[in-house]
């Protein structure tokens, strides 16, 4: 009797237990939000693809042509083929490939105002694609985060706020809060996640940064530098702190943005390392595209009432924010 | 107790909108994402584990169709000296020029300076050290080659070039202490060869 008892009360505290993961996801991928932060998101996001669209745009020949930096049939060397598809692959002449980049020009401006906005995303997203896959000799991180934003940008309503679709068309619909909105900002929020993950992990094999010397080794590169900070030679405690508060940061942050309580840290810290990184490396766009990723943890209606340590941001709600 | 954003009674009515089907179809779709967005960086760049190659296989389409293969290696394990290709070129009409890729100076905006920046970055990755066994230098020549002909056909086409031959440059990476010292290092130089146009080249 008490056997048979003891088994129901396991059998029904496992339900309660999947239950609550259930109800855990669902609330974290399901619970509508307001679609403003991702209107914001968008034309931020638009405005870097835009100013990265242009850049290509200089070099077409080069990025793109039939005597680019990387040969066509040479891609293969850096990235995984077929998979890895460009519609440049089948762009035969100049005057095609400067079509092409034109297009994706005009899709990212389209994105930024938010005119024909879901066709817009997508290609706005092709024409992304379509450039990296085609040039991986010449993207870096900047790519990379713009490539994070542009995926949930083209899934969730993005025009539905601050766009001229909404006062061209939509001017009298009342806004509501989307279930979409909400898994476009998730999967900006973990995708970042999973970067800082990483990148925190790959860092962890270098010497230089348990060490507290990675960043003279960032300072002292001529090649990057657009600031002067070789001081630090003569600091080398500071240096010290900073590598490894950056260190720290980045490999935390995947834990530590979830919490009410260090989110705003987290954030904050996040301005520091990125603007700082725009500053003294030359590298503004990549700078700019991590922080644009770092907003997907504002309140999704951007109001600042109620973001206090007490009430917590609730970027879209999750039950971590529960039980923090 | 877990706060939804809107009211309870908002949040039943949106989710509502989502019902079970979708919600479920929307699930697989997120885990796929979550799939094609983890398993890249934990297969590589080396050294990753031969499961997370095994696991990534029937994810290829769909991280290469979204341009997702990345490591998230940022300035890891440690951030590096920096690389230049120097080129001296004879042009059609006999002269000689020089440059560098990228040019400080004439690659402007900062963001075409960066994507230019890249590409002794990254062939820096495939040519060995001086120093290395010649060994393995020359198994190396066979991965960089091919890469190094297109750099040198871009700089021809650009330049109206009919030869040219490159260096990779490794700057010398200082010490705080050098630097404190007033002193500094050599850059190391590796050649890269020497190019002319295949029709050129066959006369």
């Amino acid at each position: 009797m008490t056997a048979t008892t003891d088994k129901r009360i396991s059998a029904t505290g496992e339900l309660t237990w999947a239950a609550t993961w259930v109800d855990g996801w669902n609330r974290f991928w399901f619970t509508p939000s307001e679609p403003l932060l991702l209107a914001v998101l968008r034309i931020l996001t638009g405005s870097l693809l835009t100013w990265s669209s242009l850049v290509w745009l200089l070099d077409a020949e080069g990025f793109f042509g039939s005597t680019a930096w990387q040969a066509a049939d040479n891609v293969w060397r850096m990235n995984d083929q077929p998979w890895h598809w460009s519609w440049y692959f089948s762009a035969g002449s100049a005057g095609s490939i400067t079509l092409l980049a034109t297009v994706s020009l005009l899709a990212a401006v389209l994105l930024t105002v938010g005119l024909a906005t879901p066709l817009a995303a997508v290609i706005a997203l092709a024409g992304y694609v379509s450039a990296v896959n085609r040039a991986p000799l010449n993207t870096f991180g900047f790519d990379d985060a713009l490539g994070l934003l542009l995926l949930p940008l083209a899934i969730g309503p993005a025009g539905a706020r601050l766009s001229l679709d909404r006062l061209l068309w939509r001017r009298a619909e009342p806004v509501v809060p989307r279930v979409s909105a909400t898994v476009a900002l998730r999967l900006i929020q973990v995708h970042l996640c999973v970067v800082y993950f990483f990148s925190g992990a790959g860092k962890l094999f270098g010497a230089s940064w348990w060490e507290g010397t990675a960043l003279w080794g960032a300072v002292a590169n001529t090649q990057y530098r657009t600031l002067d900070l070789t001081f630090l030679a003569w600091h080398p405690l500071l240096t010290n702190a900073l590598t490894l508060g950056t260190l720290f940061w980045e490999f935390s942050y995947p834990a530590l943005v979830w919490p009410r309580l260090t989110r705003r840290l987290v954030l904050a810290l996040a301005v520091l390392v990125h603007l700082g990184i725009g500053l003294a490396m030359g590298m503004m766009e990549f700078g700019l595209a991590m922080l644009v990723a770092n907003m997907a943890f504002l309140p999704p209606s951007l109001s600042l009432k109620g973001s206090g340590p007490e009430s917590g941001i609730s970027p879209p709600s999750s039950s971590i924010d529960a039980h923090s | 107790m877990p706060q939804p954003l809107q009211s309870d009674s908002t949040a039943q009515t949106a989710r509502g909108n989502w019902p079970l089907p979708a919600r479920l179809l929307a699930s697989v779709l997120i885990l796929l994402y979550l799939a094609v967005v983890i398993l890249p960086p934990l297969a590589g760049p080396p050294p990753a584990s031969e499961l997370a190659g095994v696991m990534l296989q029937p994810f290829r389409p769909l991280v290469g169709s979204l341009a997702l293969s990345h490591g998230y290696r940022f300035f890891a394990p440690n951030p590096g000296p920096g690389h230049s290709i120097r080129w001296t070129m004879t042009t059609a009409d006999g002269s000689r020029k020089t440059g560098l890729t990228p040019d400080a100076k004439a690659d402007w905006p900062r963001l075409l300076y960066h994507r230019r920046f890249m590409i002794p970055e990254k062939l820096a990755a495939f040519v060995p050290l001086p120093e290395a066994p010649a060994e393995i230098r020359q198994e190396a020549v066979r991965d960089w080659q091919p890469l190094v002909e297109d750099i040198a056909t871009r700089l021809l086409a650009r330049h109206g070039g009919r030869e040219v031959s490159l260096d990779l440059i490794e700057h010398y990476l200082p010490d705080t202490f050098e630097v404190r010292e007033g002193r500094g290092g050599d850059d190391l130089v590796m050649p890269l060869g020497r190019y002319r146009w295949r029709e050129e080249a066959s006369r």
